[in-house]
């Protein structure tokens, strides 16, 4: 499985969404990604990647297209 | 025999201390000072701990009461004390993102792991404490290894079920929907009358 696979795998699992519904997904877009489910959705990726991420990139985490961005920062390639 | 409460400052979770001629019960260590100096203040000596659940702001003092309490015995449903050692599972990997979201940015709080429990259970089990009982009962929703302790069956120290005023959250890691609407509901449901209920946080009350 691509790391880019694994990251999909990661939303649509949490938030039981289909992968057209992935492109401008923002934090708060739906009911399922609000705070509980950041910190659900945050710790499964942390454990996918094997990283740890800054809390204040965890914070700034507010859409599928920013993780990608900072996931690049921890050395994930997607 | 006595009842004392620590509230964790950052948390608010509530660690209860039971004392009796010197021993102590000790639920949910929640920091790893707070609960300790109560027990040095009253002069208690731990003797059991028993965990409502693995998540990290009721048990972050666990390992400082081994650390200076060797001898007391931990006990927890067997889930519980597996994920201890799991950041994930037991959420200390994403607490400081937790505290920033209920308005305390910018705190420190290093992910921890904590050794497993001395005596595990995976269906109901009665300890002894000083001739008192001690029922642990899984109830798995929040955590997979949430557990309901009654004291003499009439007090439960309920985790974070029974929440004054609160919603139990199911959407944690390992949380399970399923489970809590198949056993933890309907058992939480059937609770008698009268009981007194000390929560996870927030203030005790009767049923």
């Amino acid at each position: 499985m691509t790391n880019l696979e694994k990251y999909d795998k990661l939303f649509l699992e949490t938030f039981h969404l289909q992968p057209d519904g992935l492109p401008g997904l923002k934090y708060r877009g739906i009911q399922a990604w609000d705070s509980v489910g950041h910190m659900d959705l945050m710790s499964a990726m942390e454990e996918t990647f094997g990283i740890s991420v800054s809390t204040p990139d965890l914070l700034d985490f507010s859409s599928y297209e920013k993780g990608k961005e900072i996931l690049a920062k921890y050395g994930v390639e997607l | 025999m006595e009842l004392a409460v620590w509230t964790d400052p950052l948390s608010g979770s509530n660690c209860y201390l039971v004392g009796e001629g010197g021993g102590c019960l000790v639920v949910d260590p929640n920091d790893p000072e707070g609960p300790l100096s109560v027990l040095e203040q009253r002069g208690w000596t731990p003797e059991l701990v028993a965990l409502t659940h693995e998540h990290c702001d009721h048990v972050a003092g666990l390992e400082a009461l081994r650390a200076r309490w060797p001898e007391a015995k931990t006990i927890a449903a067997a889930a519980c004390s597996a994920n201890l050692g799991n950041t994930r599972l037991n959420m200390s990997a994403v607490m400081e993102l937790y505290l920033a979201f209920h308005g305390k940015p910018g705190v420190r709080y290093p992910p921890f792991a904590c050794r497993a429990a001395d005596t595990v259970y995976t269906r109901p089990y009665t300890a002894r404490w000083r001739g008192h009982r001690i029922r642990c009962v899984p109830l798995p929703g929040h955590t997979p290894g949430s557990a309901g302790i009654f004291l003499d069956g009439e007090t439960l120290f309920s985790g974070d079920y029974l929440l004054p005023g609160g919603e139990t959250v199911l959407r944690l890691p390992g949380g399970s929907p399923e489970d809590y609407r198949r056993v933890t509901r309907p058992f939480l449901e059937g609770l008698p009358r009268g009981l007194t209920v000390r929560p996870g946080h927030g203030a005790s009350y009767m049923l």
